[in-house]
């Protein structure tokens, strides 16, 4: 049998049913943050593919759902942040040895020491004004970078990943170094998009000029619960502007 | 019959676009008319009534979040909405395997695709039928692992493994498919 084409628009059916994996995953991911005509062609496979799913029979999920939902949007940010499950994943952080980039040897380093198992007790710091922090952070072994631009006034990290590149089977979480205490997640990046991740006012209140921030490879999602980090692969300083 | 159609979309049309501007009491309105299908969806991909759960809400919440994303030139509201319900589905299938461990395609398949819905008065008629008459025209293997992929979340490399054929087979059994829906979807516009 020969192999049919595979046309642009191939892979945009083939994106739009999410049957790819790896570095076609992240090549396509790519494509549509840079393309405009490819994300309309995935846009298009998927309005045709839609009614596919008139085929799936309707079940009544249970009645106290309707309130879940509310309780989860009185507690999420008005908008902009689909990171609710993430953000709030404060974990203790093993590294893994052998890590290889200069990067992880530099956090490693000042892991190393360990720190105190201390829970931030309501510290009533604020961040002395609202200017916004920036951070610039290149990604190792390659031309990318990731900016991160943190609104005070507003609890909010803006992260840029134009043109990130993610594995396909991978996803880079953010990482806040506190000044004492556990790394804390600030979230999964979203590779070719500009997206406000929410920042709890219990972490938003230990970002300040200078903080460092810890980029590493983690399966699809973020760190598993329980499980060790992946590997540092960028750091950076939030620095006042 | 096509009346009470016309007007349940537009009811719909309208609670989105109010959405759009912000206003809370329309998300509940969308919950309501599409919630049935939505966790049908969820349900099939996810096949776990409780992560079923968990991504209906999810759902929900990112569609409060991000409902200016719908635009109404491109699809009706209940496609759009399905679509937004299956993606989420599997991208929490996705991360689930990472921790979990795959959810068997056979448990999702196995679920039945029952009754008929009241949200049946959302779908698109014509346009519905267009594409469960290009599927026919596929042969088996195109259909059986289209439709695989798109109820069950499934890669290409799972749908390999699953049909006990090599990789390259798979992909180019689903590209002539794909090649097949394209021109026949093209004949009916």
């Amino acid at each position: 049998m020969s192999n049919a084409e595979r046309t642009d628009d191939i892979i945009a059916a083939e994106f739009a049913l999410d049957l790819l994996e790896g570095e076609e995953l992240l090549e396509a991911r790519g494509r549509i943050a840079r393309e405009p005509d490819f994300a309309n062609a995935v846009d298009g496979w998927r309005a045709q593919l839609a009614p596919l799913a008139d085929d799936i029979g309707g079940i009544e999920p249970p009645i106290g759902l309707w309130q879940r939902i509310e309780g989860a949007l009185d507690n999420a940010p008005e908008s902009g942040a689909e990171i609710i499950a993430l953000k709030q994943r404060v974990q203790r952080l093993q590294w893994f040895a052998g890590v290889s980039s200069a990067a992880a040897v530099v956090a490693l380093a000042f892991l190393a020491v360990p720190s105190p198992k201390v829970e931030p007790t309501a510290p009533p710091v604020t961040l002395a004004s609202a200017t916004p922090l920036v951070a610039n952070v290149p990604i190792a072994g390659t031309p990318l970078r990731l900016d991160m631009t943190y609104l005070p006034d507003q609890e909010s990290l803006i992260v840029t990943a134009v043109g990130l590149e993610a594995d396909g089977v991978h996803d880079h979480e953010i990482w806040l170094v506190p000044d004492e205490g556990d790394l804390i997640s600030l979230g999964v990046v979203t590779p070719g998009v500009v997206r406000a991740h929410s920042v709890p006012h219990d972490t938003a209140v230990q970002i300040a000029n200078g903080s460092e921030l810890l980029l590493t490879r983690e399966p699809l999602g973020g760190k598993p619960e329980g499980q060790d980090a992946g590997p540092v692969v960028a750091s950076g300083q939030l620095i006042q502007i | 019959m096509a009346d009470a159609s016309v007007e349940a979309r537009d009811k719909l049309q309208d609670a989105m676009a109010r959405l759009a501007n912000g206003e809370r009491a329309a998300l509940e309105e969308v919950y309501r008319a599409t919630k049935v299908k939505l966790f049908g969806i969820c349900l099939r991909i996810l096949g776990d009534r409780k992560e079923a759960e968990d991504a209906l809400q999810e759902v929900y919440v990112n569609l409060w979040q991000r409902a200016d994303r719908y635009d109404p030139s491109r699809a009706s509201p209940i496609s759009w909405l399905a679509t937004f319900a299956r993606n989420r589905a599997v991208d929490r299938l996705r991360r689930g395997k990472v921790r979990q461990g795959a959810v068997e395609l056979d448990e999702a398949a196995s679920l039945a695709d029952s009754s008929p819905l009241a949200e049946d008065l959302l779908i698109d008629a014509e346009r519905s039928e267009r594409i469960h008459c290009c599927m026919q025209e596929l042969d088996d293997n195109q259909r059986r692992n289209i439709r695989s992929a798109f109820f069950n979340g499934a890669t290409y490399a799972e749908l390999a493994d699953k049909a006990e054929v090599p990789l390259g087979t798979m992909k180019s059994w689903i590209r002539r498919g794909l090649q097949n829906l394209k021109a026949c979807l093209e004949r009916g516009e």
